[in-house]
């Protein structure tokens, strides 16, 4: 019986090594495993056996039937898997083929400048800022420090809509706006629209784009300004960027002046951009003035402040080497998707 | 402000070149445009003298001569007609450069070697203005006594070498619209010594006097004339300058006419005192009188101009008529002749303000009228007109008469400004001795006198401590301060709700393939006819009118984004970029209240969404507007369709209500907007206004629990008129089923002659659930029966099966 056994083992396992197709193995399985298989009908025979023999016998089946179905088991995933692997060998796709995308759109780089100005300005603590671009001239110059016989009301060329309503030529305005209605400390920038009468070209525009900034606590100092705009260039164009002051006069700052960094397209070296100077002038600034404070109600005894703004514009053509400035408001559609 | 650095060199050493100069001046506030080498361009151009001219052997119009330029005598071919033995010429020799980059080399005319060329004015890069002697078309012919400057170089024997400076003088600083006052600041910003070359006529005291030569003057308008000074010079020979002083007012830009003109614009120039000349004999019964001008009163200006006047303006006149605008220009009818013989200088100090805003109504801005408009200093104006007759004589061209006429008022205010070094370093960060700001206040002549600052009579710009801050920061050096960061720190940062909301709109629309665009704010009045946008609507009514505006294109502010957003499409169809997807945050301006009593006018911020194509793109559209209000959290509002809106397609346009509220207006552009843009495609657009956004959304999101019962999904189908809108049928069910219902889809709309002309067949899926129970198939069906009454009752709809 044992011998039987044995030899029921040995044919099995020599058969499903041989074997390679799936269907084979089925036959197998049921050759020897199956209700009518070898094995099973040793089992059902085994009321023959001897009472000692039956459980040895018994375990042997056992052990060799589980033999048996490891086997087939193992076997069957090794076909299964030489199935799979010959039909992937089949599935080759050209990935050069164009995509199926959807295209994305694109931010206008005027926006995308003063997105990029903001999120470095609120990292600093300041908030933003909004105000209308049909201003009064009281906030546009009067709070400003630039009464009507101002010679300073001459230096832009306003536009005006009557006597005291105009389309504000500066942010500044809404500095003053905020400067009414809170108390210091007082952290803002404002970015926007302003209009001066200038005719279009590849360097002007009625319309153009600042963001202003606004600081006023106590103790605060020219220097902080400084190091504010000095932070603000190194983390916008770069760690290598050199901050450079020069007096210049503004009616609503003082001291005031005038920044200039090392140009970021030639890195200083002088080009094109920077018109050989190795200097791109980029922001106005200054201590606001104590007229200013206090026309919008605040002691410059007791408090001090900043300002300071940028034309988007100029910046946006810089860094992305945009020549004419009329590209920004063509909107041609080949244009805006390159950003 | 244009200054040879020559005439600089009168009031301070200057030793370093005109680059380490420019740079100087820049780093101390006085900013340097540019700057322009003069006789840089002319090199190994000599003085020479004719030997001899001799016919060429083969040329009839050529002659060969023999030049003496000092050790070497040069053999020289020229065409030349105007030249003869003994004359003393300007000879190129071989090697050398004349202006336009020419280079002389040595040449063979017609077979005779010739070693140069001799120069006319012109190759010498001169014109009559600065030669006035000589001949444009011929050799220069120098005087006879350059006969012992042979074979010097002809840039020195001119004097042709300057170096010129142009500077950008902020209108703070109308002291250095001068010669003396950029001289000062020459010589604090080298630290150098300060030399005044004007020290005899500042320490001059001449008689005053009530009459001269029977000249008076009356000063009527006291608030917008604060000095008047006036002196008289007899036997006036009316002649050219000398070349000294030609070339100064040249350098600077001002254009040399005769020495009385000269001498009046050369004083500006020098001491930033506009300044007049008048003959004497013009002004009626010699009475000069400074008024105002009546409404109306003409004035022919010296420009030969009829200038209408009015009463905010100020005259220079006389007793019968007006002779000049004062600080603006003088009349043709006071102008000096050649047959003058008696001038009147004024130099009188106007009231700033008043000046521009005449020079601005009358379209006449003048070298006079930008220094007067800026504020000039009434201590000027005695010592200009006294350097005035002092020139008349050094010039020879007059003789002056003793004793000044000096009308003044009231005299300059003295300015005092306490002095507290502590607030002063407080204020910029720096940390300077007092010692050092003393001294530099002393180089800036501000004199320190108990504990307060007196600035001189020049700087009336100094007012307060932050201007004193300002000089000692320009004077120690701005590139001196050290950057800190502020340690206030106690503001928080951000964007508020609205800021972050507009950031998200953005970031999706930009996500599924839409552009920004900026456009401008104004717009044409053509454009609202373009538009569509009729007279009588409101978009019409409230539009506003720049009163000033640099064109016809950018004449009124836009009611509507329509035409802004309709040009830039435009501009892309003409050149071939078609199936555009373009979004804009803009501004629409509309005169709500009354402008004209100073109240602000309505400015709403409209997010503007476009798509263009050939093919119905509605549905399009609405699927973004759609996306817009999911990513603000606003999920209920009502949709119509819309006729008011005559820019838009009647039958294609929708609006979007929150209640009464409209916050969305979107559809197609009619199609004569469409063709009056010249767009070959439909165009579709959305305005939506984002403030009634904000204030719709839902800020704050709240977890609604994952239902725990099974849902119960019916299908219906059914046909209804085609006129009757879907959304009504979705409500009919929605408000049948109550609470249980949880979605209704529309998934087909079918139509089909066989169901009917102007019928069609909608399908809908709906899934019911409850909250609390599983939901059972006869509840369902009771309720899908109502729903089915209803529709039937309601909408004339007809069950398909």
């Amino acid at each position: 019986m044992e011998e039987k056994i044995k030899k029921i083992k040995d044919e099995a396992i020599n058969s499903i090594n041989s074997v390679n197709e799936l269907k084979i193995l089925d036959d197998i399985r049921v050759k020897y495993l199956g209700k009518k298989g070898e094995l099973t009908s040793i089992l059902r025979g085994m009321g023959a056996l001897s009472k000692e023999e039956r459980p040895i016998i018994g375990s042997l089946v056992n052990e060799v039937r589980d033999t048996i179905e490891n086997l087939i088991c193992k076997k069957e995933k090794e076909l299964k898997r030489n199935i799979l692997e010959e039909s992937i060998k089949k599935e080759v796709i050209d990935v050069t083929e164009p995509s199926k995308k959807e295209s994305i759109g694109s931010v206008h780089p005027i926006t995308k400048v003063i997105d990029e100005v903001k999120e470095i300005f609120i990292g600093m603590g300041y908030k933003i800022e909004d105000g209308p671009e049909i201003e009064t001239a009281h906030y546009n110059f009067d709070q400003l420090n630039t009464p009507l016989m101002h010679p300073s009301r001459d230096l832009q060329d306003t536009i005006y809509i009557t006597d005291d309503i105009l389309l504000r030529s500066q942010t500044s305005p809404v500095q003053a706006r905020v400067m009414e209605r809170q108390k210091p400390p007082i952290k803002i920038i404002c970015p926007g629209a302003v209009y001066r009468a200038d005719s279009v070209d590849a360097t002007h525009s009625p319309v153009f784009h600042q963001i202003e900034g606004l600081a006023i606590d106590k103790n605060i100092t020219m220097a902080n300004l400084k190091g504010t705009l000095e932070a603000f260039t190194k983390m916008y164009l770069g760690e290598n960027i050199k901050i450079r002051f020069r007096p210049h006069h503004f009616p609503f700052t003082e001291p005031s002046a005038e920044a200039d960094v090392s140009c970021f397209v030639c890195g200083g070296k002088g080009c094109r951009v920077c018109k050989q100077e190795g200097w791109i002038e980029i922001v106005g600034c200054g201590m606001v003035h104590p007229n200013v404070l206090r026309n919008c109600g605040i002691d410059p005894k007791e408090y001090s402040g900043f300002a300071f703004g940028f034309g988007v514009e100029r910046i946006a053509m810089a860094k992305y080497g945009i020549e004419d400035l009329r590209l920004l408001y063509e909107n041609d559609i080949r244009f805006l998707k390159q950003f | 402000m244009k200054v040879g650095v020559e005439w600089l060199k009168d009031y301070s050493d200057i030793d370093v070149d005109i680059k380490e100069l420019s740079e100087i001046f820049t780093m101390t506030g006085s900013k340097v445009e540019g700057y322009e080498i003069k006789g840089d361009n002319i090199k190994n151009v000599v003085v020479g003298k004719i030997l001899e001219i001799e016919k060429h052997p083969d040329a009839d119009k050529l002659v060969v001569t023999k030049v003496d330029v000092k050790n070497e005598i040069l053999q020289i071919v020229t065409g030349a007609k105007n030249i003869k033995k003994g004359d003393i010429i300007p000879i190129a020799k071989i090697g050398s450069e004349l202006p336009g980059d020419i280079k002389i080399k040595k040449g063979s005319l017609r077979g005779v070697e010739s070693c140069g060329m001799m120069c006319s004015i012109g190759e010498l890069g001169l014109t009559l203005e600065d030669m006035p002697n000589q001949i444009e078309d011929g050799i220069m012919i120098l005087p006879k006594e350059y006969e012992s400057k042979l074979g010097e170089d002809i840039v020195d024997v001119l004097d042709l070498r300057d170096n010129i400076i142009e500077f950008e003088i902020t209108p703070n600083r109308p002291d250095c619209l001068s010669v003396e006052g950029l001289g000062r600041e020459t010589a604090v910003s080298l630290n150098k010594e300060y030399k005044n070359p004007n020290e005899k006529i500042d320490k001059l005291n001449i008689d005053k006097k009530d009459k001269i030569e029977g000249l008076k003057v009356t000063i009527d308008a006291p608030d917008l004339c604060y000095r008047y000074v006036a002196r008289v010079v007899k036997n006036i020979v009316i002649k050219e300058s000398p070349d000294w002083m030609r070339k100064r007012l040249k350098a600077c830009g001002i254009r040399p006419i005769n020495n009385i003109v000269d001498i009046t614009n050369y004083v500006m120039l020098e001491m930033g005192q506009p300044m007049h000349a008048f003959d004497i004999n013009s002004i009626a019964n010699k009475h000069i009188i400074v008024r105002r001008a009546k409404d109306g009163e003409i004035l022919k200006t010296l420009d030969g101009i009829d200038r209408k006047l009015d009463n905010s303006m100020l005259v220079i006149s006389d007793e019968k008529k007006i002779d000049a605008v004062a600080g603006v220009m003088g009349g043709e009818n006071s102008e000096i002749e050649k047959n003058t013989n008696m001038v009147v200088f004024e130099s009188a100090v106007f009231n700033g303000g008043s000046v521009r805003m005449t020079a601005k109504r009358l379209g006449l801005r003048t070298e006079a009228s930008s220094r007067y408009e800026k504020g000039l200093p009434q201590e000027n104006a005695l010592r200009a007109v006294n350097r005035a007759v002092e020139l008349v004589e050094l010039l020879g061209a007059g003789e002056a008469i003793d004793g000044v006429i000096d009308e003044y008022p009231e005299k300059q205010k003295e300015i005092k400004i306490e002095f507290n070094p502590n607030r002063i370093n407080s204020l910029l960060g720096i940390n300077v001795s007092e010692d050092e700001m003393v001294n530099i206040l002393n180089k800036l002549d501000i004199k320190l006198i108990d504990g307060y600052c007196i600035p001189p009579y020049y700087r009336q710009d100094l007012e307060q401590e932050a201007d004193i801050a300002e000089e000692i920061l320009r004077i120690y050096g701005y590139d001196k301060l050290e950057s800190s960061l502020d340690n206030s720190g106690n503001t928080v940062g951000g964007r508020s709700i609205y800021q972050k909301m507009e950031d998200n709109i953005k970031n999706m629309l930009v996500n599924k393939g839409f552009s920004e665009i900026c456009t401008y704010g104004f717009i044409n009045p053509d454009d609202l006819a373009k538009s569509n946008i009729l007279e009588n609507s409101e978009l019409y009514k409230e539009v506003i009118k720049i009163r000033n505006p640099i064109s016809e294109d950018y004449s009124i502010m836009k009611t509507s984004v329509i035409p802004t957003v309709m040009k830039t499409i435009s501009t892309n169809y003409a050149k071939k970029n078609s199936n555009l997807k373009l979004f804009e945050y803009a501004k629409v301006y509309k005169n709500k209240s009354n402008i004209e009593n100073n109240e602000l006018p309505d400015e709403k911020q409209i997010l503007t969404i476009a798509i263009t194509g050939k093919e119905e793109k509605f549905y399009d559209l609405k699927g973004i507007v759609e996306n817009v209000l999911e990513t603000v959290n606003l999920n209920r509002y009502d949709i119509s369709r819309y006729t008011e809106n005559t820019s838009y397609h009647p039958g294609k346009t929708a609006i979007i209500k929150i209640g009464n509220d409209p916050i969305i207006i979107m559809g197609q552009i009619h199609p004569i907007v469409q063709e009056n843009y010249d767009i070959s495609d439909k165009v579709y657009i959305a305005e939506i206004n984002m403030k009634k956004l904000e204030k719709y959304s839902k800020k704050e999101k709240k977890y609604v629990p994952i239902p725990k019962y099974p849902a119960v999904e019916r299908d219906i189908a059914v046909l209804v008129d085609e006129k009757v809108e879907v959304l009504k049928i979705e409500k009919i069910i929605k408000a049948k089923a109550k609470k249980i219902i949880e979605t209704v889809d529309l998934f087909d709309i079918y139509r089909n002659e066989k169901i009917g002309e102007n019928k069609k067949s909608v399908a809908y899926a709906i899934k019911f659930r409850a909250k609390d129970r599983t939901l059972n198939d006869e509840e369902i069906s009771e309720v899908m029966e109502k729903i089915i009454k209803a529709l039937e009752d309601e909408l004339g709809a007809e069950l398909r099966k």
